[in-house]
């Protein structure tokens, strides 16, 4: 069932979790918005669609991955010879996140949960978050999720998706987490949700990008000896921007330390575009090769994930288009990858 | 002829004359606001080659990567010229290696404003090149007041640490920078590890300070570091206040006069020592 949420139903909704201390929403910062805990309701800017003509980015910097797998945790202290669990997961409430990053989230939840032995860490953090996603009905340029298969108003992976209207939000439950957020609250107008699909395939009309995944799955498969990578690759300085702030990037480091005489296990993002992270103990490291780096990022997106769970890694979100310090575009990247194949017969 | 123009036609000669393997410059990303760097070999791509506000990349970064592959013309402003000045004085690259096409700049402008680091900028023209491509640029450079000194070591501390607990650690700062070129970068070291690798403040701020004194000197606040930042940290904050305390206690400028070596790297019975008595 479709509910209708008045401004104001919203606001009070989202002052109950911020007096509970655990509401997360985007807030501006310098020139974008990140996630922050909101001390007051009054920082949430309820209308994205408001916040990007105030000129924020259509999305938060940061991915909502890191209410699943935050950038770094302690797993467990030792005391002893004994590995005592630390940390109680806290429960959140994330409000404003894109349907690209639902749609991240649900990747997440199969890769460390649904695929072999479960990330204990990431489900019980995903069981303590309740994500209520907002629809895009203005994406940017960079945007291009319907070409990997998602959509601007898709609710894959979130409890709640939100659809901005006149006057409020259209309130879909996804999860029964989400029914029970939205209980209450009466049922949307057919005028409403009329005005919800227009909003849905104008902003779908805006992402004019088509990809055949299935033919760049077949160049990639056959594409990895190709000289194409090391032209791609000048420009890009093997930073991990993209991977950080990529939503279904998930690779992490393992270390222990001391500090202050407690001794912990942490984990950390890595990223396969530093050389340290396929450095062997050994000395050897099989990606020196900056372009080595950057096949491996484009290959994980659109190949290995395919092979590995069968779905493209990759939600269109435009962040590494956006952040990229060298102006590089993944699009671009494919489109060549998808050209060099198409002149090879493959 | 315009900058431009006239650089196209310069890159296209230097090719057909072989006197390089390729020209480092910029060419058009897809996306309006930020260029991409081109490294171009081949006389029909010098029309891919621009030249405006949207050269964000520090060209000096890239000519560590290409120095290889034989003498190559790269276009330089006066931030990447310095850099090139300090990459000679380090001996990363020898100057018979690069042909430099000099240019005046106006600063770069990101999402509607002039880069931070351009606006106080001292340096719009290079300060070596084999030739200029048009003429000098000459604009007033805006005073940045700086309230930094005025402050409090308490107060100064929040204030970094407001901006560093921003940081991801994808080092995108280190990565775009010309000097820092460390086969293995103090972070990166792990046997033992240096430095810790969370993103907590303090190990953050560590790395961040680290960062900023192993570029006093050298720093030549080209504001690369502070544009990649995806995060938005003010970067140019450490290196301004690094070079201020270079230029007050040394008298020197990073890349500023070839014959002028950092001021880390030599000694002079002048320099200020108060530290070792």
């Amino acid at each position: 069932m479709k509910v209708f949420l008045k401004n104001e139903d919203l606001k009070k909704l989202l002052a109950r979790f911020v007096q509970e201390g655990r509401l997360f929403a985007p807030v501006r910062r310098c020139g974008y918005s990140g996630w922050d805990r909101v001390s007051s309701v009054d920082e949430v800017v309820l209308s994205r669609e408001q916040a990007i003509l105030q000129g924020e980015e259509v999305n938060t910097r940061e991915p909502a991955k890191i209410f699943v797998f935050p950038r770094s945790e302690t797993l467990f202290e030792f005391e002893g010879e004994e590995a005592v669990e630390t940390g109680e997961i806290p429960e959140l409430v994330v409000f404003g996140l894109r349907p690209c990053d639902g749609r991240a989230m649900a990747f997440l939840e199969r890769f460390f949960v649904g695929n072999g032995p479960e990330d204990p860490r990431v489900r019980q953090r995903r069981e303590k978050v309740t994500l209520i996603g907002v629809a895009c009905n203005s994406p940017a340029d960079s945007c291009f999720c319907t070409a990997v298969g998602g959509g601007p108003h898709e609710n894959k992976g979130l409890d709640v998706l939100l659809r901005e209207v006149a006057g409020g939000f259209l309130g879909e439950a996804v999860t029964s987490k989400g029914e029970e957020l939205l209980t209450g609250f009466p049922e949307a107008t057919a005028q409403q949700d009329a005005e919800a699909e227009k909003l849905k395939a104008n902003a779908e009309a805006t992402l004019a990008l088509k990809i055949d995944l299935n033919r760049l799955k077949a160049a990639l498969d056959n594409g990895f000896a190709s000289p194409i990578w090391e032209r791609l690759t000048l420009e890009c300085v093997n930073c991990g921007a993209c991977t950080f702030l990529c939503p279904t990037c998930h690779c992490f480091d393992v270390f222990d330390e001391t500090v202050r005489g407690r001794k912990r296990r942490s984990r950390i993002w890595d990223s396969c575009q530093f050389t340290l992270y396929s450095q062997h103990a050994s000395g050897h490291n099989p990606r020196l090769n900056p372009a080595a780096r950057y096949r491996n990022r484009v290959m994980d997106k659109f190949k290995y994930t395919v092979d590995m769970l069968g779905e493209v890694s990759c939600v269109g979100c435009g962040r590494c288009v956006r952040v990229c310090p060298a102006g590089i575009d993944i699009r671009v990247a494919v489109a060549e990858i998808l050209k060099e194949a198409a002149q090879d017969g493959r | 002829m315009d900058k431009v123009a006239r650089l196209r036609q310069r890159a296209k000669e230097l090719l057909e004359k072989q006197e390089v393997v390729g020209v480092l410059g910029y060419r058009a990303s897809s996306r309006p606001g930020i260029s991409q760097v081109a490294f171009i070999t081949k006389t029909e791509e010098v029309d891919r080659l621009i030249f405006d506000a949207t050269c964000s990349q520090n060209l000096a970064n890239y000519l560590l990567k290409v120095k290889d592959k034989g003498k190559v013309a790269v276009v330089a402003r006066g931030c990447d010229s310095r850099s090139i000045v300090v990459l000679l004085q380090e001996k990363q690259i020898e100057r018979g290696q690069v042909y430099i096409l000099g240019v005046g700049c106006e600063g770069v402008i990101v999402q509607g404003e002039k880069s931070v680091s351009c606006r106080s900028c001292q340096y719009p023209n290079p300060v070596i090149y084999d030739e200029m491509l048009g003429e000098e640029v000459h604009f007033e450079p805006e005073k940045v007041e700086d309230e930094f000194d005025r402050l409090t070591p308490d107060e100064r501390w929040q204030i970094l640490s407001a901006e560093v607990a921003r940081c991801i650690r994808c080092y995108a700062c280190r990565q775009v920078c010309p000097n820092c070129y460390c086969p293995v970068c103090f972070v990166d070291a792990s046997m033992p590890a240096l430095v810790g690798k969370t993103h907590n403040v303090s190990d953050n701020m560590v790395f961040h300070i680290m960062r900023a004194l192993h570029m006093a000197g050298r720093c030549v606040e080209c504001g690369a570091c502070h544009r990649a930042c995806p995060m938005g940290i003010d970067l140019m904050r450490f290196n301004r206040q690094v070079a201020k305390i270079v230029r007050e206690r040394f008298g020197l400028v990073a890349g500023a006069k070839p014959d002028e070596m950092p001021a880390l790297t030599v000694f002079k019975p002048e320099d200020p020592q108060e530290f070792i008595r």
